[in-house]
């Protein structure tokens, strides 16, 4: 008992080094960035105006003057000014404030006075600062299963990037290829780490396996069936690669982690009913698991659901605006995200039957062996 | 024939094959859910109305559809939408500050070619959309864990009417744990899947570490994230704390 609270407090101890460290540096790490970084040191509003577009939409522009002081590079320590124009609704345009640190590009090296451009902000510290206040609230909740679902989470990112690079280095694999070894190692290894080592694990690993490449499929013969009408691929933002492949791919990987949810959550319901009554009918099981899976189909579709739709807002808000028509507007903006949500829904709900059959075949092979 | 529209129609059989009546329900509710979603956006286009508002309020509705639509109006249900609504405010707060602090609104450089024929001064505050879209993208995920910690919370109070609130509430946040890795695996996954193409494109152009962690667009994935595993997890004491406290408070004077 006592040890334990010893290594609890090392691990605490460890953990607010971390943090400590961690922000300490990136609030110092300027000399490590190529582009020069200038900290605001005063802001100044010298004119704004009223503008009306075409469209009747009213808004208001104004101009800062700002001088701030370089923190990296051959002009460290020198003053630079800098005009930086924006408007209330800042859709492509920000307000600077003083103690802001910018990323900027000096236009008249030489004199003494220098000016520039603002190139982006630097948002490194923001981005720290949420993914610590995660990883605590994380391990305050959950503490060790906290703790796994971080590592979880760590080994996930690390596979996804690995498995890019390996697929940039050698563009003639398919991706839909790396992206099936990926996800067996994604089920594999989160599955693992959240449930241990044992026949429950095991069942939820087949029934995720078998479920996502099945309703990948099925996806991928209605798009080939349907000609991909409707489909807008031409809305598909950052591609520098076959289309397609990079829309199903993503589809593929995005409803997996629905899936394994609703895989170990129907595993670990017929486990449960098994372990507390060893001779409990297969009709009885699969009366129970059926109940189960209705009971989270309709939660979890709509997980999915959200987490792709509500993307769309701003870009939906910026075509209505500039007075596209609301259909046109909906089928260019949406048609990619519902059918994503859509086949990570059919995935979700198959599901259901494919893990209920899985943890029955396991359960009475144990049966059996005893 | 549309594709999506033959999607849709096999969602549907198989939600109806499997889940019967209730599964038909499953279905109609995301409808109804896409109902509420362009009800935000008729709403947010109207420059006088703060967007937050209109989030708030969507995300009752969606709670009413997720909870008391596809199951129904029982303690269980009443209490999750309760702990939802809050988790919901108190995570809004704290997105609208990183949001407005981390500057992560509207549309990066990477997408402003594209939007060229488009006019961006339009009065809207998209700070403020942009956090909307962050709770949004969660709200799903939080009625779903709520949902799943008051349900079994309520069974246990079922078979242990007698049992203290202190430990109901350690029942619930047992529950929680195992639940948290799923959940937050589900929703990771769904944003990984999302900005797959976003990665590739940031490999392909070889952008450099720190390009990519200071860009508006890669910047607002991450807090995307964080902020949606934040949610997930915060709803876990607050549904155990709604839960234990309504179902041991009713217990009482019943007596």
């Amino acid at each position: 008992m006592k040890n334990i609270t010893r290594n609890k407090i090392y691990f605490y101890i460890v953990l607010s080094i971390c943090i400590a460290a961690s922000v300490l540096f990136v609030q110092n790490n300027d000399s490590f960035y190529e582009r020069t970084i200038a900290k605001v040191k005063e802001v100044q509003i010298v004119h704004t105006e009223k503008t009306t577009d075409i469209y009747d939409n009213e808004d208001r522009l104004y101009e800062q003057r700002i001088t701030a002081e370089i923190t990296n590079g051959k002009a460290k320590g020198q003053e630079i000014r800098i005009t930086n124009q924006y408007s209330k609704s800042k859709a492509y345009d920000n307000e600077i404030q003083s103690g802001q640190k910018l990323f900027v590009s000096i236009k008249d090296e030489g004199a003494d006075n220098l000016s520039g451009d603002i190139l982006d902000l630097k948002r490194d510290h923001y981005i720290l600062l949420t993914g610590w206040i995660f990883i605590l609230i994380l391990l305050f909740v959950g503490k060790k299963q906290g703790l796994f679902s971080i590592i979880s989470l760590i080994i996930n990112a690390v596979l996804l990037s690995y498995s890019l690079d390996v697929y940039l280095k050698n563009p003639e694999i398919s991706l839909l290829l790396i992206g099936s070894a990926a996800v067996i190692l994604f089920t594999v290894t989160s599955l693992l780490l959240a449930n241990g080592f044992n026949e429950k694990t095991y069942a939820a690993i087949i029934a995720t396996l078998a479920a996502t490449f099945l309703s990948l499929l099925i996806t991928y013969l209605v798009i080939w069936l349907t000609g991909g009408k409707g489909l807008r691929y031409e809305e598909l933002q950052f591609i520098t690669r076959p289309y397609k492949m990079v829309f199903l791919a993503g589809l593929f990987i995005g409803s997996l982690g629905a899936v394994m949810d609703v895989a170990i959550t129907m595993s670990s319901t017929l486990f449960s009913l098994y372990e507390k009554n060893n001779s409990i009918p297969v009709q009885a099981l699969k009366r129970s698991g059926m109940e189960v899976g209705k009971d989270i189909m309709g939660t979890m579709t709509n997980i999915l659901f959200f987490a792709y739709i509500s993307g769309s807002l701003p870009m939906l808000i910026l075509y209505i605006k500039n007075d596209s028509p609301l259909g046109f507007s909906l089928s260019m903006n949406l048609s990619l995200e519902l059918a994503r949500a859509l086949a990570g829904g059919i995935g979700i709900v198959i599901t259901i039957p494919i893990g209920l059959f899985t943890a029955i075949y396991f359960i009475t092979r144990k049966r059996a062996q005893i | 024939m549309n594709t999506t529209l033959v999607l849709a129609a096999i969602l549907f059989l198989l939600m109806t094959l499997i889940g019967g009546k209730k599964g038909a329900r499953s279905f109609f509710a995301i409808f109804l859910n896409f109902g509420v979603i362009i009800f935000v956006l008729f709403f947010m286009n109207d420059p006088n109305i703060n967007p937050i508002a209109v989030t708030i309020i969507a995300c009752a509705f969606i709670g009413c559809i997720n909870l008391f639509f596809i199951n129904e109006v029982n303690i269980k249900t009443i209490t999750a939408f309760m702990a939802s609504i809050i988790t919901t405010v108190i995570l809004i707060a704290f997105i609208v500050i990183m949001a407005e602090k981390a500057m992560i609104q509207g549309f990066g450089e990477e997408e402003i070619e594209e939007l060229s024929i488009f006019s961006l001064y339009i009065g809207i505050d998209f700070v403020k959309v942009a956090a909307s879209v962050v709770i949004m993208s969660t709200i799903g995920a939080i009625t779903d864990a709520a949902m799943a910690i008051s349900s079994p919370m309520r069974e246990i109070h079922y078979h242990h009417p007698d049992i203290s609130r202190k430990d109901l509430f350690q029942a619930g946040i047992g529950i929680g744990k195992d639940i948290l890795g799923t959940s937050t695996n589900t929703l990771f996954f769904a944003f990984f899947g999302g900005y797959l193409a976003l990665l590739i494109w940031f490999k392909d152009l070889s952008y450099s570490p720190g390009e990519i962690i200071n860009s508006k667009i890669f910047s607002g994935e991450m807090i995307t994230i964080f902020c949606a595993g934040i949610g997930v997890t915060m709803v876990i004491p607050i549904t155990s704390w709604i839960t234990a406290m309504y179902l041991v408070k009713i217990g009482n004077s019943a007596e």
